[in-house]
């Protein structure tokens, strides 16, 4: 009996320990949400296509434990955060330059910082976005809101979640 | 004359494009260019990455060293935000280039077809002239419309149009006139396709020759533009054009992404090294602009600058270790704050390098 009760609590530990709890599967509300184009291609002179799945049904799925973060959608390659507010080096999804990713969960928010190349290309502007990952009081409705800070202007886009 | 074999002549680009459709034998030129520059089945000229024997190489190495190191000179920006210079009747020409100066450009250049609309009185261009020094901006370029080697009778129309702004270049002391190979088709943007042809190549030489011809003397210099539908879009054209028309006024208004196909899309850093390493002495001043591969079709479009796949960090590095201090003019956006938007980044990279950039931005 004792065996099995610290079973139940190590098991209950990853997810308690954490302020807020991102598990699940997240359904995008496209007429509230403004994405971050991805890949972010900054189109100057014509209006960005319907690619990148931004027309279709967008599902987001968050696994997270005590230690990590993990992030999969359609768009972006697989990501593994570590809230541990400390940074930590990878490629980009272009495989052609590296970024800097610090994750830290204070409270009810998960921020997360990336510094890199703004395309992920060879000579580009430094672009840092912070995206900020924020519940509501029930726990069904996600938002991220993100702020992209390059030389030439600050970037605001939001996304909103619904919990499936 | 040197016979090549058929994988230098798909190696050497528009230059055996324009043999290779007839199974003409290049001359030596194009020849000893193919073979200088033949790496084998890739592209342009860029070295093969993944060796002779694989298929497209249109992935980047994973490994290229970048010569990041700032040279001595000092780039000059222009734009095409508003107002512009035009030359119209009543501008205030004072007011003009303070506000150019005020925005952080330092250079600026004309349009031909507003700028030839009319004769200006000997007052007036002094009044041009005492206001670019008094602000400290350059009026380096005459920026031609037209198509030299348009159908007939549009040839001639345009030659003569070109010829007539090499005067006017002349007259208010520009370095340079911008013109370009041209196409068979009336309308120089589209893509003939005889463009990459023997005949539409010869046009365009002796078109050129012609413009060299009747404006012996001049010290204005014949900057081509490269663009992708022309047979002008790859820099050993540039090379061969200069070599076919005999004339060192033939010179470069560099346009990297108008040299853009799929096969460099992902590697323009090594685009950028090959086209200066092949142009540097030929370079009279460059287009600024970026860009994305973002459709299915090989689609670029046009991107903020700095923030597409052009290298940025390198082509200010190569521009600054040039011989003479270049003009860049960013183009092709479409607002004010787009062209403020698109300096702060260049002067951001810029800075990163320590590239020097003349003036400051607001």
């Amino acid at each position: 009996m004792r065996k099995f009760a610290l079973a139940l609590i190590a098991a209950l530990i990853p997810v308690s320990a954490m302020a807020a709890d991102f598990n699940g599967t997240w359904v995008r509300d496209a007429a509230r949400s403004k994405p971050v184009p991805y890949p972010n291609y900054w189109l100057t002179r014509v209006t960005p296509s319907v690619g990148g799945n931004q027309n279709q049904i967008f599902v987001m799925r968050v696994q997270q434990s005590a230690s990590e973060v993990q992030v999969s959608d359609p768009l972006h390659n697989l990501r593994n955060l570590v809230p541990d507010g400390k940074p930590r080096v990878s490629r980009t999804d272009t495989g052609m330059a590296n970024m800097t990713t610090t994750a830290a969960m204070a409270g009810d928010t998960l921020t997360v910082t990336t510094v890199q190349p703004y395309g992920g290309m060879p000579g580009n502007v430094t672009v840092t976005a912070t995206e900020r990952w924020a519940l509501s009081a029930d726990g069904t409705e996600l938002t991220i809101t993100t702020v992209s800070e390059l030389p030439a202007t600050t970037l605001n886009n939001v996304e909103v979640f619904k919990k499936q | 004359m040197t016979d090549i074999n058929r994988r230098n002549l798909f190696a050497a680009g528009a230059i055996a494009g324009a043999a290779a459709g007839t199974g003409i034998a290049l001359p030596t030129a194009a020849a000893a260019a193919a073979t200088t520059t033949a790496k084998g089945h890739g592209g342009p000229g860029l070295a093969d990455v993944w060796g002779q024997d694989f298929l497209y190489q249109w992935s980047p190495p994973a490994e290229y060293k970048r010569n990041l190191t700032a040279g001595p000179r000092t780039i000059r920006l222009s734009s095409q935000s508003t107002p512009r210079l035009t030359g119209a009747e009543g501008t205030d020409y004072a007011a003009l280039f303070k506000s150019m100066r005020d925005g952080g450009w330092s250079a600026c250049e004309a349009a031909s077809n507003a700028w030839l609309e009319r004769k200006r009185p000997d007052s007036e261009i002094r009044e041009i002239k005492t206001q670019l020094v008094a602000n400290d901006i350059h009026f380096y370029g005459i920026h031609c419309a037209g198509n030299i080697i348009a159908p007939d009778p549009g040839a001639d129309r345009w030659q003569r149009h070109i010829i007539t702004a090499i005067h006017a270049a002349e007259e208010m002391g520009c370095e340079l006139i911008l013109t370009h190979a041209g196409s068979m088709w009336p309308n120089r943007n589209w893509a003939h396709p005889q463009n990459w042809s023997r005949e539409a190549w010869m046009r365009t030489v002796a078109a050129l020759k012609r413009i060299c011809k009747d404006t012996a003397g001049s010290k204005v210099a014949i900057a081509i533009e490269a663009v992708n539908t022309e047979s002008v879009n790859n820099p050993w054209a540039h090379k061969r054009l200069r070599e076919d028309v005999g004339d060192e006024r033939i010179s470069v208004g560099l346009d990297i992404t108008n040299m853009v196909f799929p096969n460099v899309a992902f590697r323009m850093s090594e685009m950028l090294d090959q086209t200066f390493d092949l142009l540097e002495d030929q370079i009279v001043y460059v287009h600024a602009k970026d860009f994305a591969w973002n459709d299915m079709l090989p689609g670029m479009n046009w991107t903020m600058n700095g923030t597409g796949n052009m290298d940025y960090e390198l082509f200010l590095a190569r521009l600054s270790r040039l011989k003479r201090n270049p003009y860049m003019l960013v183009e092709f956006l479409s607002t004010n704050d787009e062209y403020q938007q698109a300096q702060r980044n260049i002067r951001a990279i810029a800075g990163k390098l320590g590239v020097k950039i003349h003036n400051t931005q607001p």
